[in-house]
């Protein structure tokens, strides 16, 4: 769907589209759960804007005296063995979490929207090369390939988000792909070929702008599967690395180790992991139902 | 950490030593047979082999399996010199020019698959670990152990003598160790990594890689009436948390020896009152290696500004609750026998209460080397991808930005650790240090002699190598204690490899569990568990 | 359809291929290998003693030439041995392979046993506040990490019970066993049963818009018999797909929560091969895997051909 069809498309179902905010409005009683998610997710990016301003402590400066120290008026979360305060820290760590989330998710349908496009723009045997690698990649669990790349990689930010990206290609390529397929047969681009343009600009310009519906609705999906890939990686001790505040090395190995005594420190990054992907999968959903009718439910 | 807890460990030698005292003569008559021991294992160790492996994963469920030709007495908390008792030798002498050590061996005892065991299988299990032999091990990391010994012979099936290149006293304490069984000639290295074959009091039953290690009583133990146990099954669980959670549930008789973090130990406490925990040193010193060779540090006066803005009492706060122990290099009394007094040890730079002057001190010196709140030094701190390493690396990077340091946390993956060390691909890295007997000659030779391979700075000071010398053959104990002492000093003082903290951790048990005692100058040496019986 | 099916054959067998060769080269192109790991218990790195064990171990070879090596003892059902246990491979990688395999089937059944009929409630009573709760109940399934799920399980199950359901090779009872993997199933199929909740729904509510089921309204069938015997027999191809797509993902959730759990299945046991860099358990557990999926997506499509008339193959 373009952009220009969308508010047409609001107007003919009954919002007041003449404002910004009228729409919004109608968006937000038209899908209530979406507009929560919305909400989530703006209150997570003006915490990664503002970690640095909103957080009371430093969240790497550890502090003997308050090592554990339980939640209270001076560290709201509590503490961590580090005596780091737990709060700051979150605040701090939404930054990784949108790093990794946005990172990966950009780096992995990049490369994934290359290769759908082309390989289901020209077809042939760059299509059958093409596939055979979606097919590879798909078969290997994303976990196991991101244990496997983290581990090859060594723990660090960056390789932390390409170790996530890699499997996210797969499924772009694929639902791009598809969507290719069937726009390379409408008459705006036999008449575009038509006309004597090359197979690249077709791609690009024509073919390209009409797969963005699908695109954004996979990117939102997969944001949120980005940040529970990190937490996981992080886990099992890959991942991103000590003294950074990610929230899945929050709740690694070493915090596990104080889920009876210092729940805390347990409870918080999980809730604060969970709270976020809560929030795209509900805005995941609204934005799924409002670009691709097919599936609305 | 409750105040009984706190008084008790602080009151741990004194009580260990009674306790051991009191569990040995005062419950001789009580002793029951049967019963299999649970225990869980922290992580799947690599190999049976407890001559190719350097951690006590593999000694703690194997030292049962095999004999030493002499050993610490198992129900003594601290290793000394005369805790020594025989084992596969019935006693031991020494040439009037203390360079040959001659052992008498007990006579008819059988290996678990019925071959009778001689002197040659000394001799072989020796050669072998000297690398002398045509059959190799596929790793050997004591080899240099022995690097004083010229020879072992054989006179008969039933006497062994190591022939010295200099007198060394010490050779005893390393043959003590439990890293030191005696190996069967006819099995292979192989055989010994996936089942190990020995004349201990249990047998070898099976070794499932990340999932059980199971042993069961040798019914034709040498020793009579031992072992009490009926077997001994430990269930692998990597997982600290979990692990815990299954011990308080009652699923084991026995944590993982020295594997109880403080605060793992207040839920143990809280959760499982009956349960009885120790807490003790275990001999493994927190430490960091320097990089000599490559700007800054090889300024000596760069290294000097870090020894002075170490904090070492904040370590302790916060890793360890306050409960571990600030020493040099050899473990700290009242646990170690070697450790420096603290008077002395407070007179080094950096050991002081005073850190505000200690740091001003530190920050002029960075001052004087062009540094300052403008031009701070940019570093890496390396460390492996472990909590025991990187937990204390976060505190470091912090107290580095008090002398107008920025470290950056480089975590290595373990595969890649020691060939970056030996490449000196670093600028500080943090590392921990095990010693396997509390002695000055494994201490000093292994870490800080010139050429040595785990002498990961490549430390090299040609004087103090010849006090080294001098104390291995000082057979007089305070005279070679004063010496010790001497050359500890000029070891921190060098910042050869400052020491941060020797660490301390918990052992529980269940109150059904008896006769096991935890040594505290040692985690590598009190695992036979021949004494160790169950009361239900 | 035959040709179809020798055509997916082929592909099946290709990609298999391409993925032995990936995992082949990746792993031996990370820095790193067994015998560093070796020499790290150790404590030092000798490069005469690595150099050795690197030729004991057939390491010292090109790559191609280790490549043939291994695809040409799989061939003869030979799997090599693994570097840590020097056993052999196929001996370390069988016996795990039920543990894994009751674990999976154990969340398979709980996610189908909540997520159809929680899916069917919340088409049937769609946009009341119960379908509101239900659906804010099944994405919050999808956004918890599974290990952290796990954890909390793990810590209410020991507080609410005062005993944990560790794993154990020779379960007392039927019920010891029941517990024992029940309750790390929940952990790894909450997330499943919200997926299968979701696609439950959707065809749900698409199902009952279509024509035969107001044929059957009109024929006097009964709101009750309408809802949960047409309808439901057409929402069984979602739970399927999801089948589909959760093979691939359900590895996931079970390392993470094997290492929670300590259950001693191919899943945690892959983590810990890929640490120690036992390439051959490694290697031959990935294509394990690998293959598991492919056949699974195989097999799923064919399901879908045989249930939903609509859908054909031609070729």
């Amino acid at each position: 769907m373009r952009a220009a069809a969308f508010d047409s498309e609001l107007a003919k179902a009954g919002a007041n589209v003449s404002s910004r905010w009228g729409a919004a409005r109608f968006l937000a009683r038209r899908y209530p759960l979406g507009a929560i998610g919305g909400v989530i997710m703006i209150v997570f990016l003006l915490t990664a804007l503002l970690a640095g301003v909103v957080a009371p402590y430093d969240p790497l400066a550890t502090n003997s005296a308050h090592s554990l120290a339980a939640p209270g008026t001076a560290h709201w979360m509590g503490a961590d063995n580090f005596g780091r305060d737990v709060f700051s820290r979150i605040l701090h760590g939404a930054r990784i979490s949108l790093a990794v989330g946005i990172g990966s998710t950009a780096l992995g349908c990049f490369f994934g929207v290359i290769l759908g496009l082309f390989s289901g723009y020209l077809g042939g045997w760059v299509d059958l090369l093409v596939q055979r690698l979606i097919d590879i990649l798909q078969a290997l669990p994303l976990l196991v390939l991101a244990l496997v790349m983290a581990a090859a990689l060594g723990p660090s930010i960056q390789n932390t988000i390409i170790a996530i990206a890699i499997p996210l290609i797969p499924t772009v390529a694929r639902v791009i792909r598809a969507n290719t397929l069937a726009l390379r047969e409408l008459p705006f681009i036999e008449a575009a070929r038509a006309v004597g343009m090359g197979d690249l600009r077709i791609a690009l310009s024509h073919v390209l702008p009409n797969t963005l519906a699908p695109l954004i609705v996979l990117a939102t999906a997969q944001f949120g599967s980005a940040i529970l890939t990190e937490a996981a990686l992080s886990f099992l001790g890959l991942g991103i690395p000590e003294p950074f505040p990610s929230w899945g090395r929050m709740l690694s190995e070493s915090a596990a180790e104080y889920v009876r005594t210092a729940p805390w420190l347990v409870i918080f990054p999980g809730l604060a992991i969970s709270l976020v992907v809560f929030g795209t999968n509900l805005l995941g959903d609204a934005v799924r139902d409002l670009l691709d009718p097919r599936q609305r439910t | 950490m409750n105040k009984h807890t706190r008084i008790a460990t602080r009151i741990a030698l004194p009580a260990a030593l009674l306790l051991a005292a009191f569990m040995s003569a005062g419950t001789a008559y009580a002793q029951k047979q049967g019963g299999v021991l649970k225990m869980y294992h922290r992580d799947s160790p690599a190999s049976a082999s407890i001559h190719e492996e350097a951690t006590f994963s593999t000694v703690t469920p194997f030292m049962g399996i095999f004999n030493n030709l002499v050993m610490y007495k198992q129900d003594v908390a601290q290793n000394r010199m005369d805790t020594i008792v025989p084992d596969l030798a019935t006693s031991w002498s020494w040439s009037p020019d203390n360079t040959k050590l001659t052992f008498k061996l007990r006579e008819g005892i059988k290996w678990h698959d019925g071959k009778p065991f001689t002197a040659k299988d000394v001799k072989c299990t020796f050669d072998m670990v000297m690398d002398k032999s045509p059959t190799k091990f596929r790793k050997n990391p004591r080899k240099t152990w022995y690097d004083n010994v010229a020879e072992v012979s054989v006179n008969g099936d039933f006497e062994a003598t190591f022939s010295l290149k200099r007198p060394q006293p010490a050779m005893l304490a390393l043959l003590a160790s439990g890293y030191t069984p005696v190996y069967p000639c006819h099995v292979s290295p192989a055989d010994m990594r996936t089942k190990p074959t020995g004349t201990g009091p249990f047998k070898f039953v099976e070794f499932k890689t990340n999932e059980s290690i199971k042993v069961t009583r040798n019914p034709d133990y040498w020793k009579k009436g031992r072992p009490y146990l009926e077997g001994i099954e430990y269930t692998i669980i990597p997982n600290r948390s979990t692990a815990i959670l299954a011990f308080i549930a009652g699923k084991f008789d026995v944590t993982f020896p020295t594997e109880v973090s403080i605060p793992l130990l207040k839920d143990v406490k809280k959760q499982a009152p009956k349960a009885v925990c120790m807490v003790e040193p275990t001999n493994v010193s927190t430490n960091l290696i320097v990089n000599r060779d490559a700007p800054p540090f090889n300024n000596p006066e760069i290294r000097r500004a870090m020894a002075l803005t170490l904090d070492r009492k904040a370590f302790v706060d916060i890793l360890f609750e306050g409960q571990a122990d600030i020493g040099g290099s050899m473990l700290p009394p009242p646990a170690g026998v070697w450790g420096m007094p603290a008077q002395m040890l407070a007179t080094i730079p950096g050991y002081g209460t005073d850190k505000k002057k200690d740091r001003d001190e530190a920050r002029s010196i960075m001052q004087k080397a062009g540094y300052g709140p403008a031009k701070r030094l940019s570093l890496k701190v390396s460390t492996r991808n472990i909590p025991i390493y990187r937990d204390p690396a976060v505190i470091l990077i912090d107290q580095l930005k008090e002398i107008y340091i920025d470290g950056e946390l480089d975590v290595v993956e373990t595969a890649n650790w020691f060939s970056k060390v030996a490449r000196k691909d670093y600028t500080i890295g943090l590392n921990l240090t095990g010693s396997a007997v509390d002695d000055p000659d494994q201490n000093f030779y292994e870490n800080y002699a010139c050429g040595s391979e785990r002498n990961y700075t490549n430390y090299c000071n040609r004087d103090l190598q010849k006090l080294f010398d001098q104390q291995s053959m000082e057979s007089n104990f305070e005279a070679r204690r004063k010496l010790v002492w001497e050359i500890d000093r000029k070891l921190q003082e060098d910042v050869a490899r400052p020491i941060i903290l020797h660490s301390r951790a918990g052992t529980c048990w269940q109150p059904q569990v008896k006769g096991m005692t935890i040594m505290i100058n040692s985690s590598y040496n009190g695992y036979r568990y021949e004494d160790v019986w169950l009361d239900r | 359809m035959t040709a179809y099916l020798v055509r997916r054959f082929l592909l099946m067998i290709l990609t298999l291929f391409g993925i032995s060769v990936i995992i082949f080269v990746l792993l031996r192109i990370v820095p790193g290998n067994i015998v560093d790991i070796l020499a790290d218990a150790a404590g030092f790195v000798n490069p005469a003693e690595k150099a050795r064990i690197e030729a004991e171990l057939g390491l010292d070879k090109p790559i191609p030439v280790q490549y043939a090596k291994w695809i040409g003892g799989l061939t003869r059902g030979d799997l090599g041995f693994s570097y840590v246990s020097e056993k052999p491979a196929l001996d370390e990688i069988l016996p795990r392979i039920p543990i894994t395999a009751r674990l999976a089937a154990a969340a398979l059944v709980f996610s189908i046993l909540f997520g159809v009929p929680l899916g069917v409630i919340s088409a049937v009573k769609q946009n009341t506040s119960l379908d509101y709760g239900l659906r804010v109940l099944s994405l919050t399934g999808l956004s918890m990490p599974a290990f952290w799920l796990g954890l909390l399980i793990l810590m209410a199950f020991v507080s609410l019970t005062g005993t944990l359901p560790i794993y154990s090779a020779a379960p007392k009872s039927f019920i010891d066993s029941l517990i024992m993997y029940s309750v790390p199933a929940a952990a790894v199929g909450f997330r499943s049963s919200a997926l299968i909740m979701r696609l439950t729904r959707s065809s749900m509510l698409e199902v009952l818009r279509q024509d035969f089921i107001r044929t059957a309204r009109s024929k006097g069938a009964s709101e009750k018999s309408v809802n949960y015997h047409h309808a439901l027999r057409n929402a069984v191809l979602p739970v399927i797909t999801i089948i589909g797509i959760e093979a691939a993902f359900l590895i996931g959730g079970l390392i993470v929560t094997e290492t929670v759990f300590n259950i001693p299945g191919v899943a945690r046991f892959l983590v810990e091969a890929i640490r120690w860099r036992d390439y051959p358990i490694v290697q031959n557990l990935v294509m394990f895997v690998a293959l598991i999926v492919v056949v699974t997506n195989f097999l799923v499509d064919m399901a879908y051909t045989a249930l939903d008339p609509r859908i054909r193959y031609s070729d």
